[in-house]
């Protein structure tokens, strides 16, 4: 749990350190495709797939479908 | 009614539009993208098709190979998202995965010998499940313990006299057993409202499977602030399952202690099994709030939380523990001796059992940052897991993005994952002594053990270390394809600060996909400088409106056009078992239906279903030829039913009836050319010319049970041809007004005599002609006749060696040079083709305006007519065709 602790404070840390003011037209890089929060939902969607027939922290996916996973 | 000028005014100011002020509003189009979550993170109009491939590797056993293959998974994914409106958007999603193979059912020392080797012709070929409590006696059921209650390995020659040690067993080893092939469906969808700076969503869906059902809702709202720097998500969901595990009567139940289920065990009725289901309902409640933040002009930062609550049957119905029920040795229940060894437990397996609810909680942050040098974009994510279970996982993952020019991006990634063990979790258990060793089914031994047990390996403690690769490249006109690979090791020893699994449970897996994905908005933009714009919509379908359910059948003539569609066919029979055309009794196919496999009949089909999804994608080469590739992802069920009049199996397992068989994978891939041989007003004549290429799998064999093999599934459920087929086509295709008509002859040739099981499909000739009649300007309703005529299956399944049930008694199994199922009028390659006609009803949309403009949708329906089938086959109740078309 220390370790954890440790984790989500190294983690968090970047947070607290305050934003620059970017405006709107200096957001290019911000829009490329690569820049979004997930470039590749589908694979993503796959491999998490995956991992939650795999890992007991596969939930959190509830809602969200998925069956059974029990092979 | 708009006068004719006003139409000419509309299309003057859009040629005036600032070339500028639109690169402009395309920037600023753009933004609102830029912060969202991933639930809505690209904009406009998109399609996308992705086919998966998940493949394990195989356990360690102690050195015993077992019978069944690791698991692979293949997994189909469709789906599309739609803007309604400039606010509402619609996205869907289509997802299937089928699965076989072999997954630990229980885990025990080695001294166990949990997978029993069995030999054939002399040599070892793999080794069977085997938890069997009592019975075969003390050299199978027992393991003898130290003073330290620690399991020792004994000499086997000693086992009669004076049991000696051989020193501790240190060794744990899983039983391995498996399903035969299943497969999943899900379906979901996403409505969304937007606001300047504001979004909510609902959503919901459902997840089919023979054993597990959920439906599942959520809902989520997203506010933006500070110039939408600030990004605030919200959601709720909810999911209800059940599970109806079936319990095997001849395979699981004897050897388990499902006394703990007693109250859900229900019989099962759809089909003549005798089986017993644990039905098991569950709920689920999860809530999550996020934050996505602009650190700067190359950076985003994002933090969140989860929480989900559980509730019901958590447990996986086809997990059991071993528990030794730990007595001296020497006490007379056994009969064994020892002058050396204290204690000796008797094993016995019992289906797990997990607490009746589960709160978990997720915390996870992620940053994402330009790298301006070389214009890629570094991800990192951190996900922090906890729950009331007694499990803590880290998860640690960081993609790199890197766009390569002209359109190629490629993306290393590597993932850590790690996790302790829940508190319940023990490979094995042991408790005192059982009132009776030999009973497998006992209230008395439920009372010794723990209250919450388990020893599936993926509640132990572990670590997982994955990498992998992905190479997009971007096509013109919205085109993306994407491949990706990705290796996965998850090891006792990984875990974070040591202290993991032993490496017994130590596996890998890889899984590949490749993604297709069209944006046609990106069409849309590109259009919007086209000054043909308006026309093209209408250059597309210059062609007739054609039935659902024909293929080949439209050329396009603009050179560089592509056309990307979706066909999904359906298939059922589930009528009367024919004969020449006739309805059959039972006593004629017993004696008659299997002659040519050397035998009488036991058994016939009693439905089969077939789905099939196609992509199709075609491309204008020049005006007057088209190529075309289309992919082709299967899947089948059926259930086979005894005929009346003949002696029963002891077990039903003989015959296969046991609740019925799925299929599924990639089926054969199809590459095309259409050449367009005459045109002129109203009348076309195309020919089509190609080839399948035997992608699809024929070599799928039923599950070795009780000790012997079952070869083959029969020839209508494998997934493919296994030969090259020639697919010659020729189509006339004539329009007048509002009238459309057309004719077809098809044919399939094979190339190859015998595919590399050693049949081959029979050849097929199909011929069709149809009318057609625009009811409304959009809107074609289309009848058309259909023949087709296809030969029985040349050849048959080669020779398998193996353990054959003597006369369909499981108890009598010997040696045999050919195992494959012969006792089914599937199994005989003379009972497939025939003649057949159907009439189809058909409807075809072409959407002019609105937010599907362009799409072209239709659906057809084909009644059976006549079925004068070869040999012995159930009847045809109909097919559905269904395709989506949109071409660019």
């Amino acid at each position: 749990m220390k370790i954890s602790l440790f984790l989500i404070a190294l983690f968090t840390a970047p947070f607290l350190t305050a934003c620059a003011e970017v405006q709107p037209w200096e957001r290019g890089n911000l829009a490329k495709p690569q820049m979004a929060l997930d470039p590749y939902p589908l694979q993503s969607e796959l491999r998490g797939h995956s991992y939650g027939a795999r890992e007991a922290a596969g939930a959190g996916n509830a809602g969200t479908g998925g069956g059974c996973g029990c092979y | 009614m708009l006068a004719p000028g006003a139409v000419v005014a509309v299309i003057k100011a859009e040629k005036m539009v600032n070339p500028g002020l639109q690169a402009l509003t395309a920037a600023a189009l753009m933004l609102p993208g830029l912060v969202n979550s991933t639930a809505n993170a690209a904009d406009g109009d998109e399609f996308n098709f992705q086919y998966g491939r998940y493949e394990e590797s195989a356990r360690d056993l102690n050195g015993v190979k077992s019978q069944y293959k690791p698991i692979t998974v293949d997994s189909l994914h469709s789906g599309g998202k739609v803007n309604l409106t400039d606010r509402i958007k619609f996205a869907f999603n289509f997802i299937q995965d089928t699965w076989s193979g072999a997954t630990p059912i229980t885990t025990a020392p080695s001294g166990r010998q949990g997978n029993q080797p069995y030999r054939q012709f002399g040599t070892v070929a793999g080794a069977s499940p085997y938890i069997q409590t009592g019975g075969d006696g003390i050299e199978t059921n027992t393991v003898y313990f130290d003073r330290d209650l620690k399991p020792l390995l004994v000499d086997p020659d000693s086992l009669f006299s004076d049991v000696t040690s051989l020193g501790q067993d240190r060794k744990l080893v899983h039983t391995m057993s498996t399903a035969s092939p299943e497969t999943r469906k899900e379906g979901n969808f996403k409505l969304s409202y937007e606001w300047d700076e504001a979004a909510v969503d609902i959503g919901g869906g459902i997840s089919v499977e023979h054993d597990y059902e959920s439906r599942f809702g959520n809902a989520g709202v997203r506010l933006d602030f500070n110039q939408k720097r600030t990004t605030l998500n919200a959601g709720l969901s909810y999911t209800n399952s059940d599970s109806f595990a079936r319990l095997s009567d001849h395979f699981t139940k004897p050897y388990l202690n499902y006394i703990a289920y007693q109250s859900q065990l229900k019989p099962v009725t759809k089909d003549q099994s005798g089986d017993t289901q644990i039905l098991g309902k569950r709920d689920d409640w999860g809530g999550n709030l996020g934050l996505t933040q602009v650190v700067n002009k190359d950076a985003l930062f994002k933090l969140g939380i989860g929480f989900t609550h559980s509730q019901g049957y958590l447990e996986n119905p086809y997990k059991a523990v071993t528990a030794f029920f730990i007595q001296p040795v020497g006490l007379p229940s056994l009969g064994e001796f020892s002058s050396t060894i204290p204690f000796v437990g008797i094993g016995k397996a019992f289906l797990e059992q997990r607490p009746d609810y589960r709160n978990q909680w997720i915390f996870s942050t992620g940053w994402v940052q330009h790298i301006n040098p070389l214009d890629a974009a570094f991800h990192f994510d951190y996900r922090f897991f906890h729950d009331d279970w007694g499990i803590n996982a880290h998860t640690f993952e960081g993609d790199w993005v890197q766009p390569l020019g002209a359109g190629w991006s490629i993306t290393p990634r590597v993932r850590y994952y790690s996790q302790s063990a829940a508190d319940f979790y023990h490979p094995y258990l042991i408790v005192g002594p059982s009132a009776d060793p030999g009973n497998a089914n006992l209230a008395s031994d439920n009372a010794k053990l723990p209250s919450a047990f388990s020893s599936d390996h993926r509640l132990s403690g572990y670590g997982a270390l994955s990498g992998g690769i992905m190479l997009s490249k971007q096509f013109s006109k919205g085109i993306r394809l994407d491949a990706g690979f990705e290796y996965y090791t998850h090891q006792g020893d990984l875990k974070l600060g040591g202290g993991g699994e032993a490496d017994y449970a130590d596996f890998n897996y890889y899984v590949a996909n490749a993604t297709l994905n069209v944006n046609l908005t990106t069409l849309g933009r590109s259009l919007a400088d086209d000054p043909h714009a308006h026309h093209r919509h209408h250059s597309h379908h210059h062609g007739a409106p054609l039935p659902a359910g024909l293929m080949f059948g439209h050329v396009m003539s603009t050179p560089g056009d592509v056309m990307v569609g979706y066909r999904y066919m359906y298939s059922r029979q589930d009528g009367d078992m024919l004969y020449a055309g006739k309805t059959v009794s039972d006593r004629a196919i017993v004696d008659n239906g299997c002659i040519e496999n050397g035998g009488t009949c036991r058994t016939v089909p009693e439905f089969m279903n077939m789905h099939m999804h196609m992509l199709d994608i075609m491309y204008a080469a020049t005006d007057w030829l088209n190529l075309m590739v289309m992919p082709q992802f299967m899947d089948m069920d059926m259930n086979a039913r005894p005929l009346s009049g003949i002696t029963p199996a002891a077990s039903g397992a003989v015959d296969h009836l046991h609740g019925g068989h799925d299929t599924g994978a990639v089926g054969d891939t199809g590459m095309y050319a259409l050449v367009k041989l005459f045109q002129t007003e109203g009348h076309q004549i195309n020919m089509g010319l190609g080839v399948t290429a035997p992608t699809g799998k024929v070599d799928i064999k039923l599950n070795r049970m009780h000790k012997f093999d079952s070869g083959y599934i029969h020839y209508g459920m494998q997934l493919g041809s296994g030969t090259w087929d020639f697919k010659p086509s020729l189509t006339y295709t004539g329009q007048a007004s509002d009238w459309s008509w057309g004719a077809q002859v098809s044919g399939t040739k094979r190339l190859e005599a015998r595919n590399s099981v050693g049949f081959a499909l029979g050849d097929a000739v199909q011929s069709t002609a149809w009318g057609s009649y625009n009811v409304l300007d959009w809107l074609a309703a289309s009848v058309r006749g259909i023949y087709t005529a296809q030969g029985a299956i040349k050849g048959g399944f080669q020779a398998l060696p193996g353990d054959c049930a003597i006369n369909y008694n499981q108890n009598v199994v010997q040696p045999c040079v050919d195992i494959n199922p012969k006792g089914g009028s599937m199994d005989n390659p003379k009972n497939y083709g025939g003649h057949y006609w159907d009439v189809g009803f058909g409807l075809n949309a072409m959407i002019p305006d609105g937010a599907f403009a362009g799409h072209n949708f239709s659906v057809e329906w084909l009644q059976p007519v006549e079925d004068n089938v070869n040999g012995y086959q159930l009847e045809r109740s109909g097919t559905l065709n269904a395709t989506w078309m949109y071409a660019f």
